[in-house]
C-alpha cells in the first residue's frame, strides 16, 4: 500500500503521528508531499523518525510553486496511491475540519474516487480509484 | 456519513428578503412541507434591521404568500415567518432532497447561504456538489465531519424550536461560546474567566447572562416562576 501524505505546515506534528499510527501499516511505502509554502520538511521528519518508530518506507517530494490540483492528482496517479492523508489545520465552531482549497479541489476532482475518512488531525481519502 | 457544511451565492427567499432591507443579518429556513403545485410551505426566521409590518413584507415579496407572521420575545426585529413560495425559491432544499441528501440547516448571512447537510459518502459529496453548482455557480466547501448518526434534520430540532425567541442573541453567544470552549464538561475544560475573556465582557456579565439562559430554560420545562 501507498500512502500520500501532504504536508502544508512544519507544525503538523499531530497529523504525521496519527497517519503514522492509525492508518498506515509497517511496511507501507510513505511519500512525505510537501507543499512549496514549507521550505523543509528535516526537522519534523528527525522528529518522528518514521522508519525507526513507525518501520515505514519513505520519500519526500514536493509540489512546484504554482501547483494546482492535477499535478497532485497526477502524483497520485504515477505512484498509485492508495490513500491520500491531508492534514486538518484548523475547525470550524461547531467541530467540523475546515476545509481548505486544496481539499476542496481533490475532493470534487473527476478524476479521482474512493472513501473518505475524517480522523481527529486528518483527512484520509483511501481506497483510491483514479478515472482515465 | 458525512456532514458537510457549504457557501453558495444567496438565492431563493433569503435573498429577496435580504433585498428588502440592507439591514437583514439573517434568513434561516427552519421548515419546508410541500404544497400542491410546485410550492412549498416554509417557516422562516428573519433578522431584520428594523420593525417591519406583515402588509410591508407581503408589497416586497408579491411572489410569495404570507400565512403567519409573529415577532420573537426577546430579539428586536427579530420575526417567525411561515409563507408558501415557489419550490424554486429553496432550491437548494429542493436539490439536496432531490439527491438524497439530508438538510441540516439553511442560513442566509453576508451574501451567503451556509447550508449544513448530510450525505452517504465521498461520491454522494460529489454528486451533491456538481448539482447544486449547476444551478447555483460556484460552491465552496467549508467544513466536514464523520458522523454515524443522521441527527436533526432541517425542522426536526424542536427543542431549538421551542427555545427561539426565548433568548435574546447576547445569551445565545454566551451559551454557545461555553458550550464550544467545553465549560459544561466534567472536569471543565474552560474557567468562566476565560470565557468572559474570549467574549471581552466581565465576568458578572457573563454569570449574569448564563443565569438568564438557566431561568429561561427552567422557564419553558416547568412554566412561569409562581
Amino acid at each position: 500500500m501507498t500512502t500520500i501524505l501532504i504536508i502544508n505546515s512544519v507544525e503538523q506534528q499531530p497529523t504525521v503521528r496519527e497517519v503514522l499510527s492509525s492508518v498506515v501499516d509497517a511496511g507501507e511505502t510513505i511519500y512525505f508531499l510537501r507543499l512549496p509554502t514549507v521550505r523543509c520538511l528535516g526537522p519534523l521528519i528527525q522528529d518522528i523518525n518514521p522508519m525507526i518508530e513507525y518501520d515505514v518506507e519513505y520519500t519526500i517530494s514536493c509540489l512546484p510553486e504554482g501547483y494546482d490540483v492535477a499535478e497532485l492528482v497526477e502524483f497520485a496517479v504515477e505512484t498509485d496511491a492508495d490513500r491520500i492523508c491531508i492534514g486538518i489545520s484548523e475547525r470550524t465552531v461547531t467541530g467540523k475540519a475546515r476545509i481548505d482549497d486544496l481539499t476542496e479541489s481533490v475532493l470534487l476532482h473527476d478524476r479521482i474516487s474512493g472513501d473518505f475518512v475524517v480522523g481527529e488531525h486528518a483527512i484520509i481519502l483511501e481506497e483510491l480509484d483514479y478515472a482515465q | 456519513m458525512l456532514r458537510i457544511e457549504f457557501q453558495i451565492r444567496l438565492a431563493g427567499i433569503p435573498s429577496q428578503i435580504a433585498d428588502i432591507d440592507s439591514q437583514v443579518s439573517s434568513v434561516e429556513i427552519d421548515n419546508a412541507l410541500p404544497v400542491a403545485g410546485d410550492s412549498v410551505f416554509l417557516s422562516l426566521t428573519a433578522q431584520f434591521g428594523s420593525d417591519i409590518s406583515q402588509d410591508t413584507l407581503a408589497e416586497k415579496l408579491p411572489g410569495v404568500q404570507i400565512i403567519d407572521m409573529s415577532k420573537a420575545d426577546v430579539n428586536q426585529h427579530t420575526y417567525y415567518l411561515g409563507v408558501i413560495a415557489a419550490l424554486s425559491d429553496a432550491s437548494v432544499l429542493s436539490l439536496l432532497t432531490e439527491n438524497q441528501a439530508i438538510p441540516h440547516r439553511i442560513v442566509g448571512r453576508n451574501a451567503h447561504l451556509n447550508v449544513v447537510a448530510s450525505v452517504r459518502d465521498w461520491n454522494h459529496l460529489k454528486e451533491v456538489a456538481n448539482t447544486v453548482e449547476d444551478e447555483h455557480g460556484s460552491l465552496e466547501l467549508v467544513g466536514t465531519t464523520q458522523t454515524e448518526t443522521i441527527g436533526f434534520p432541517l425542522g426536526g430540532n424542536k427543542i431549538k424550536q421551542s427555545m427561539s425567541g426565548k433568548l435574546s442573541d447576547k445569551q445565545l453567544e454566551v451559551l454557545e461560546t461555553a458550550y464550544r470552549m467545553g465549560y459544561f464538561k466534567v472536569p471543565q475544560e474552560v474557567t468562566a474567566e476565560e470565557i468572559a475573556s474570549e467574549l471581552d465582557i466581565s465576568r458578572s456579565t457573563l454569570s449574569e447572562r448564563l443565569r438568564r439562559v438557566e431561568h429561561n430554560f427552567c422557564e419553558l420545562l416547568f412554566g412561569p416562576q409562581e
